[in-house]
């Protein structure tokens, strides 16, 4: 297996009780891919995205990442959820915790850092979402925009090898969409592996290197962004771009 | 103004049988909701139990003890049990002990039920998204508990417990049935030495109530104390 796959997705099956949500869902994440994935509601694009980092066990199937499988139940999956970034619609910051204390837990609480050095690195990465004047408050002193760009901090503080994004920002008011999209678009730029589920289209198209369309629990089109738009092949993926765009 | 001077007049009088029984009455409340608390804890978490057959037996437990008469409980365990061979025993040196610890275990095993129920209510109510959150940074279950969900829990499950506190105050009062010489035990004494009830009676809840506000106020200092910072 290459060095450059990140995420292998083999024969993934998910049922909630009888309900079969995810059919045979097969693909690799490459490093330094920006996949997007886009779909109706109830696709089960969200369920996915959570079976990467196994905040839903899989009912069958492998997940490969960095060439583990981290599905065997052996191997110890908080090892691996601390290179998995992973961004809430509900942005889930800890409400009990100031945003510094929010993005320093996790460096300091598991990776071992001084709190001086979790503390600097904060500030840092806080910096270039524009959010350094608010290190000392709580998070329900921030906006949804704000909260966001916290959680990414969050998720990047632990310098993780991917980064999973569930509609990060459909619980947003459109005015602060913006300033959540530009964040992550920089993010992109900068080599990070990323998977998104959205329905920003723009975004989609613009910075995702790949769109995987989800409909009725399968991956039903898997394409590089360009493509994916210009030449969709799959009718259901046909009817919701015409809905959609 | 009969009533007040005989409330004065019973108050001084027989203020030695009205201590006793507050003193008596606060010795039951007291173990009571430590080990309530205590016991109450430990079923809670049995509630939450991954395991099928440990929530089930929790769950069972909590509502048997919430649907009956805390009297029966009562009964059942001072007069019960030493009918089926269970003796509780008597320890040299406090008279009554064993009527005080089949009181204090009646009240305690009643009050853990609740507790329990006010515990697990307390910490299901925080958002699961707190949870997820902390467990996909890679933080373990139990850390995840200890720094994201007990400190969100507490601001839940402080007011709903300050009340049960009162309530074991008021509660109490019923183990004067199997004889403990509590506050109500002491109050009827009281009348049936003077014959005057009302007054005799609304000297016991004028303590009572002493307790139970006094209980409502650390209780609010100690919300108060834990919602400074945050929000």
């Amino acid at each position: 297996m290459g060095h450059d796959n990140l995420l292998t997705v083999s024969s993934l099956y998910k049922n909630f009780g009888k309900v079969e949500v995810l059919k045979n869902v097969n693909t690799t994440i490459t490093k330094g891919e920006v996949v997007a994935i886009i779909g109706p509601s109830g696709s089960g694009k969200s369920t996915f995205l959570r079976c990467l980092n196994l905040l839903e066990t899989p009912t069958s199937g492998d997940i490969i990442f960095e060439g583990v499988n981290i599905c065997d139940k052996k191997n110890n999956i908080n090892e691996y959820r601390q290179k998995i970034g992973m961004v809430f619609q509900q942005f889930n910051l800890f409400n009990n915790m100031t945003v510094l204390a929010n993005i320093t837990a996790g460096p300091i609480k598991i990776k071992g850092l001084s709190a001086e050095t979790a503390d600097k690195l904060a500030m840092k990465l806080l910096e270039k979402v524009g959010l350094v004047d608010k290190a000392a408050v709580y998070p329900s002193q921030l906006s949804g925009g704000q909260k966001q760009r916290v959680a990414i901090v969050r998720a990047l503080a632990m310098e993780p090898d991917v980064m999973l994004f569930d509609e990060p920002t459909s619980a947003l008011d459109p005015e602060t969409v913006g300033e959540v999209l530009s964040v992550m678009k920089n993010l992109a730029s900068e080599g990070m592996t990323m998977v998104v589920v959205t329905h920003e289209m723009g975004f989609a198209k613009e910075v995702g290197s790949r769109v995987i369309f989800f409909g009725d629990g399968a991956i039903l089109e898997d394409k590089p962004s360009a493509e994916f738009f210009k030449n969709p092949e799959n009718p259901r993926l046909q009817e919701f771009l015409s809905k959609v765009l | 103004m009969d009533f007040l001077n005989n409330m004065a007049m019973l108050f001084t009088r027989y203020s030695n049988f009205f201590a006793e029984g507050v003193s008596n009455t606060l010795i039951i409340a007291f173990f009571s909701v430590l080990l309530g608390s205590f016991f109450g804890t430990m079923m809670a978490v049995m509630r939450m139990s991954k395991i099928r057959i440990v929530r089930y037996l929790a769950t069972a437990y909590i509502e048997f003890v919430r649907g009956t008469p805390l009297m029966i409980q009562l009964m059942f365990i001072f007069y019960g049990l030493p009918m089926t061979g269970i003796i509780i025993p008597e320890i040299p040196f406090l008279p009554d002990s064993s009527r005080f610890i089949a009181g204090i275990f009646a009240m305690s095993m009643n009050s853990c039920a609740y507790i329990a129920e006010i515990i697990r209510s307390g910490i299901q109510a925080v958002d699961k998204g707190q949870g997820e959150a902390s467990r996909s940074l890679g933080f373990t279950e139990s850390q995840t508990m200890r720094m994201v969900i007990l400190p969100q829990a507490i601001k839940n499950i402080l007011p709903a417990l300050g009340n049960e506190f009162v309530t074991v105050i008021k509660e109490s009062s019923i183990v004067s049935v199997i004889g403990i010489a509590d506050l109500m035990f002491r109050t009827n004494d009281v009348i049936a030495i003077t014959y005057v009830q009302l007054e005799a009676l609304a000297i016991a809840a004028i303590i009572y109530f002493i307790l139970t506000f006094t209980m409502g106020r650390f209780v609010s200092y100690a919300e108060r104390r834990m919602s400074n910072g945050t929000r």
